[in-house]
This record gives C-alpha cells, structure tokens and sequence, in this order.
C-alpha cells in the first residue's frame, strides 16, 4: 500500500515526532507506516486521515490495483 | 533521523509503569530465591515446605508477566506486532529447540539440562528477535 504521508507532513512542516504525538503512536510506527513498511489498522487509517482532514482515499492508494490498471 | 521511538504522554507513562513493576518484581525474585536457597540448604524444611520455597519465585516471574501484557496492551498497534512477532519466533526456537534436545538427551546421551534454563531462553531469544525484527521495520 502506498501513501503520501510525508507529502502531506511536509505541507504542514510536521516532524514525524509531531505526527506520532498527533497520532498517539510512536514516531517508529509513523516512519514504518510512511515509508510502506507497515500497513496500518482501519481504526489507525481513519484517524491518519482525520488528522489530515482528508479521506482514506487521498492518502493511501492500492499499489497492486494501480499496477493492475 | 531519530534512532529511538518518540512516544506520547500515555506511552512514556505506560513504560515508566512497566519498568518499576519489573523492578519491584525482579527484587522480590531474587529475594525469594536467594531465601529459598539458603532455606533448603541450611535449614533442611519438610516436604512442603520445599514445594512452597521452590514455587515462591514463580509469584514474581508472574507480576512480571501481568507487567509485560499491561504495557504490551498500552503499545500501539506498529510496536504490539514487533512484540507478537517477537514472541512468536521466542516461542517457535524454545519449544522446537527444548523437544529437539529432549531427544538428543534421551537417545544421543547428550548432557541433561535444567527445566530452570527454558524461561531464561525464552526471554533471550525474544530479546535477541525483538531487536532484529525492530531492525528489518527501519
């Protein structure tokens, strides 16, 4: 699953400290979710996104379904 | 890059929580032992008494346990799956490793080793995993 997390980090000049403290995970879990390592939970996604203020959608995409198309 | 995880406010709580739990039950351990130690050897006890000092350490080996699955249940859920993977791997090399030499004792006359050494080996190898694990995720 691929994701624009840092993208949008670095729109809001958030360290991934700060995104983690936002999150209430760990700046290691906020690194293995940006860097594709690790797939987050539903609950987890959601919260990303409410964060964001975006939808799940706009922050993860499918890798193997873009591949597909 | 920061090597070591930032955690919130609940997190670091949660840890420092952890922490004196374990000590508090790894005095009481070595307590219990040394007193059951020196009970069996000097004082020669009835049976009973041998069960109840030869259980006693298991009492902390317990608080610890509850210490570890209450700050396992205040991780998120990125550092729960380090720790699962962790455990599952400790589990996988000490009973599969404990049977193997089961039988290399029985058959092979391979020097027996204590029952004392299976939880020490459990908490190396999840020591040794959870750091290698951690390590593959950066």
């Amino acid at each position: 699953m691929r994701n624009r997390l840092k993208v949008l980090r670095a729109e809001r000049n958030w360290s991934q400290a700060d995104l983690a403290e936002r999150l209430d995970v760990s700046r290691q879990s906020v690194n293995a979710i940006e860097t594709g390592k690790y797939d987050p939970s539903l609950p987890l996604a959601f919260k990303i996104a409410r964060v964001f203020g975006r939808s799940i959608e706009e922050i993860f995409t499918d890798a193997q379904a873009q591949a597909a198309e | 890059m920061v090597c070591e995880p930032t955690s919130s406010e609940s997190q670091k709580q949660a840890k420092r929580r952890y922490f004196r739990d374990i000590a508090i039950a790894s005095v009481l351990y070595v307590g219990f032992v040394f007193a059951g130690a020196a009970a069996v050897r000097y004082l020669d006890p009835p049976q009973w008494a041998l069960i109840l000092l030869a259980l006693a350490p298991l009492a902390p080996a317990l608080m610890m346990l509850r210490a570890y699955l209450v700050y396992l249940n205040a991780m998120d859920e990125f550092q729960r799956r380090l720790q699962t993977d962790a455990l599952l791997v400790a589990a996988a090399v000490v009973t599969f490793g404990s049977f193997a030499y089961g039988f290399l004792e029985e058959w092979a006359d391979l020097p027996h080793i204590s029952l004392l050494w299976v939880f020490p080996a459990f908490c190396f190898i999840f020591g040794v995993a959870h750091v290698v694990i951690r390590w593959r995720y950066k």
